[in-house]
């Protein structure tokens, strides 16, 4: 029997939302009636750990020791929850009980969820606990073999086990080895659509590739089957692939909802949502502060179809996150905020019958119908759409010529632009802003417009052609605009073009 | 620099007579009717005045003692017309006889309309509203923003249309009505009180400047003469009798601008007249006219009904054949060909200006409304590249966006 310490002492880690608190746990036995009681504010999920830890000790060769179990869980006055305790309470209760031998000022940072038999299981949140504690000075960084995915894409080193059982090989001398997690990002490109697809909608692709080289918002109305959802498909194959740290912030949103290590990606992710989608749906849920599909959206696109369906309120909340690219949940008065910085993609058709774009006078709608149809997407809504643009059948000809032509690689081109646009828009604002993201305060200067082209707007707007955010958001347009074609300063032919992606009435 | 010796030197000695010796129209009808002279011209021949003088011609004693008082002032008259004649070459200012060719169609066919003008700029101006017709445009110095903006909204859609704008170059309408046409096809006529290298109001120095590069300035005052009070009637004579039809935008009970229309309606011309406020003090003066059977101004197109009917009429009189037709587009009846410009665009697309690009676009827009993406097939451009045209093209009226397609304006 090793020595038998009084109080053992580790260290785990537990988020809320984004927000990760380190946390040090203390277990205390002392003899007596055996109990067990877990304090520190602690919800039932950690206080059900008395059965877990129980069978587990028994599946892997311990037990649970007799006497007056007490495990302190700080900071006291936070609330706590989750199910990533169980480790280092069973750690902590093996060194009190004298089962393990601790080695003398060790500081041990643990984490998991004990099954009956010992496994150990991964919990929801690793990726962001593990980047919280990763440059901490630990000397003994455990965590279950399922999160080793999580680990890697933190930058996160230690070591991973399977069970239980594995600890006791730690703590004797050399059975401890810190190491980097790999992972593996899946680059099976499934169902990405070419570009050249959009035959013969030579505004839309071009709309496509403003939007994704200035990261701006975009509307696409048209007939019913003119590609619509295809778009949105086009437009994620254009898009750059995610750098790291975008790569673990997605990962780290999607892990908080579905808990295991899912597939890793570098494509940018897209949400897609319907008509019948709730405000709560986008935001999250306050009570468990899982993100909604705002911040599941966060470096990539939200792709709303059939927008003139959605009800007019969801709409107008989405004006708060457009703005602001976060959403904010509140829970028992504390603000949680996560990112949600996307490209929202809108599509519908333009009317009840969806022929208003077609050519010649297809649609049968009266005015009055129109009117009504369009009028659930609010002014001040489309005021934040960049990007307007409209589209239509493709015709017969072009139709067969998407399943023929071999030029299949206009994608590939558009995505290398891209890649340029970002390039430079990130060295122009630094801190990873591009041209639509980039904060109000003073445009002019960092934007380069000319004051021929400054002048040129405003007359636009004299024109009534845009309101006050529609000039800024044209400047931005145009800023994208001159990029695009590798120019210093934006001029005014930059701007008319970005005036044309502007929707004006019906 | 006009010598003695130069015809127009006569046309300037005859201005000087008239402004110095108090020489009137009753006394040259006088010198006429008798074949003392043929035209005005020979007063300058001093051989001829002498035989006046002598009672060699059967004239009027009236007419004696005018001839006598040229006769005692020669040498101070020739010292005013040496005056005049540098001013006019050191301003670049054209005399103009009733005697000549070129005289305005619209003058000729009125009496009392000076035999001697002075003009700066453009003179072809003329005869091209001789042909394609010419609306006065006049109205109060203060105006009101509404009567402001119908004339700039009114006389850009007239120039365009190519009848040419004429005002008097004083301050409110007339500035606007001036600015907002000069630039356009039909162009602008300034006339002033003064002489044509006086510049009144100082302040309308820029528009001056405007009109004498790309318009026309005309006067009946020899050149150096100041502008005074009793001559601004007489000018606005001669606005009303240049034009096919007058157009008063705003005037006041006491107002200069009633004067013109009165000119005009005796000269037998229609007078337009924009509506207004009838609490509006400043408007009283065209309400009234109104009242008194003036034409309401609703929108341009009365006034280009007017103007075609006067111009049959002046046709008639005219003996001229030539088309009578307003200018539809600026591309297709004076661009060049819209059938050459497409071809040339299969062929060699590069060497095609952004203007000719324009022409293609209206054109194919000429028949139906079309989107962007069917224009791009048509012309075979990039989008980037029509959306700078069509933006610019929906800057400036030709061409409006509606249900997702463009269409022209005007069809």
């Amino acid at each position: 029997m090793a020595s038998k310490p009084n109080v053992a002492r580790l260290y785990s880690c537990f988020a809320n939302g984004t927000e990760s608190t380190v946390s040090m746990i203390e277990v205390s036995i002392s003899p007596g009636i055996p109990t067990f009681s877990v304090i520190g504010l602690c919800d039932s999920s950690i206080r059900e750990s008395q059965g877990r830890l129980k069978s587990a000790f028994k599946s892997s060769g311990f037990s649970m020791p007799k006497g007056h179990i007490t495990i302190g869980i700080s900071p006291a006055y936070m609330r706590k929850a989750g199910s990533s305790f169980d480790l280092p309470m069973a750690l902590g209760i093996l060194f009190a009980s004298g089962q393990l031998y601790l080695p003398s000022d060790a500081k041990i940072y643990a984490e998991g969820e004990l099954s009956l038999n010992g496994e150990l299981k991964g919990t929801p949140g690793a990726c962001i606990r593990l980047k919280t504690v990763r440059n901490m000075d630990f000397d003994y960084k455990i965590i279950p073999s399922c999160e080793a995915s999580s680990a890697g894409i933190a930058c996160f080193r230690g070591q991973s086990i399977n069970s239980l059982s594995e600890v006791t090989y730690l703590f004797d001398g050399n059975g401890y080895a810190e190491s980097e997690f790999p992972y593996q990002i899946n680059t099976q490109e499934n169902g990405l659509i070419d570009i050249s697809a959009l035959k013969g909608q030579e505004k839309t692709k071009r709309a496509l590739l403003i939007c994704a080289a200035g990261f701006h918002n975009i509307l696409l109305m048209g007939s019913p089957g003119s590609g619509k959802t295809m778009a949105g498909k086009i437009l994620s194959g254009i898009m750059p692939k995610l750098s790291p740290e975008e790569l673990s912030d997605v990962y780290s949103m999607n892990e908080l909802v579905s808990g295991d290590a899912s597939l890793i990606s570098d494509e940018r992710p897209v949400r897609i949502i319907g008509p019948n989608i709730t405000t709560g749906k986008l935001i999250g849920n306050a009570a468990s502060l899982t993100p909604g599909e705002l911040a599941l959206a966060n470096h990539g696109i939200l792709f709303a179809d059939e927008l003139p369906l959605y009800k007019t309120e969801v709409l107008d909340f989405l004006r708060k996150p457009l703005e602001e690219r976060r959403v904010q949940l509140v829970k028992r008065g504390n603000m949680y905020s996560f990112d949600s910085n996307f490209i929202f993609l809108g599509t519908g058709n333009p009317c009840k019958c969806g022929l208003l774009y077609e050519k010649g006078n297809k649609c049968r709608c009266n005015e009055a119908e129109i009117k009504r149809y369009l009028s659930k997407i609010t002014g001040p809504f489309l005021e934040r759409i960049d990007i307007f643009s409209e589209m239509r059948s493709i015709s017969g000809a072009d139709m067969a010529s998407i399943y023929t032509d071999e030029d299949k690689g206009e994608s590939h081109n558009y995505k290398e632009i891209v890649e340029r646009c970002w390039r430079t828009e990130r060295a122009r604002y630094g801190d990873g802003y591009l041209n639509a993201t980039f904060p109000d305060t003073d445009i002019k200067d960092s934007m380069r417009i000319s004051e021929k082209a400054l002048k040129f707007a405003s007359e636009l707007s004299e024109k009534e052609f845009f309101s006050a955010r529609g000039f800024t958001r044209t400047l931005r347009v145009a800023r994208t605009i001159a990029d695009i074609k590798e120019a210093e300063d934006v001029t005014v032919e930059d701007i008319s073009e970005a005036v044309q992606y502007r929707k004006r009435g019906v | 620099m006009i010598t003695n010796s130069d015809i127009r030197y006569a046309d300037l000695f005859y201005s000087a007579v008239v402004l110095n010796t108090g020489f009137n129209y009753k006394v040259l009808r006088d010198l006429t009717d008798n074949k003392a002279i043929v035209s005005y011209r020979d007063l300058y021949d001093r051989e001829l005045i002498n035989r006046i003088l002598k009672g060699e011609f059967d004239v009027s004693r009236d007419s004696i003692s005018h001839i006598q008082r040229i006769e005692d002032s020669y040498g101070k008259v020739i010292k005013i017309v040496n005056n005049y004649a540098r001013i006019a070459s050191e301003n670049n200012i054209e005399v103009v006889s009733c005697l000549d060719e070129s005289y305005p169609y619209n003058w000729k066919v009125l009496s009392g309309m000076p035999r001697v003008f002075y003009t700066k700029g453009n003179y072809e101006l003329i005869n091209q509203m001789t042909l394609s017709g010419s609306a006065a445009v006049v109205g109060s110095r203060n105006p009101s923003r509404y009567a402001q903006y119908a004339t700039e909204k009114m006389c850009k859609e007239l120039g365009d249309k190519g009848i040419t704008v004429i005002s008097g170059l004083a301050a409110g309408i007339d500035r606007q009505a001036h600015l907002s046409s000069v630039n356009t096809k039909g162009g602008t006529i300034a006339v002033l009180a003064g002489g044509v290298d006086n510049i009144y109001p100082a302040s309308n120095k820029d528009i001056y400047d405007l009109i004498a590069a790309k318009g026309l300035i005309i006067s009946e005052m020899p050149p150096g003469q100041q502008p005074i009070r009793q001559y601004f009637p007489s000018r606005n004579r001669l606005i009303a009798g240049l034009s096919d039809c007058t157009m008063i935008m705003e005037a006041g009970e006491v107002s200069g601008t009633l004067h013109t229309a009165s000119f005009a309606a005796n000269q037998g011309k229609e007078v337009f007249v924009l509506p207004n406020n009838i609490y509006y003090n400043n408007a009283l003066g065209g309400l009234k006219l109104l009242e008194d059977g003036g034409n309401v101004l609703l929108s341009p197109d009365n006034v280009i009904d007017s103007i075609s009917r006067a111009l049959i009429y002046k046709r008639m009189g005219m003996g001229c054949s030539a088309e009578l037709l307003f200018a539809e587009d600026d591309g297709q009846k004076n661009g060049p060909d819209v059938e050459a410009l497409r071809e040339l665009a299969k062929v060699k697309p590069e060497v095609l200006t952004d203007d000719n690009w324009k022409v293609i676009i209206t054109d194919a827009l000429s028949l139906r409304p079309l989107c962007a993406d069917e224009l791009c097939t048509i012309t075979m451009l990039p989008f980037y590249k029509i959306s700078g045209l069509l933006t610019e093209l929906e800057l400036n009226g030709t061409v409006c966006q509606e249900k997702g397609k463009y269409s022209l304006t005007f069809v």
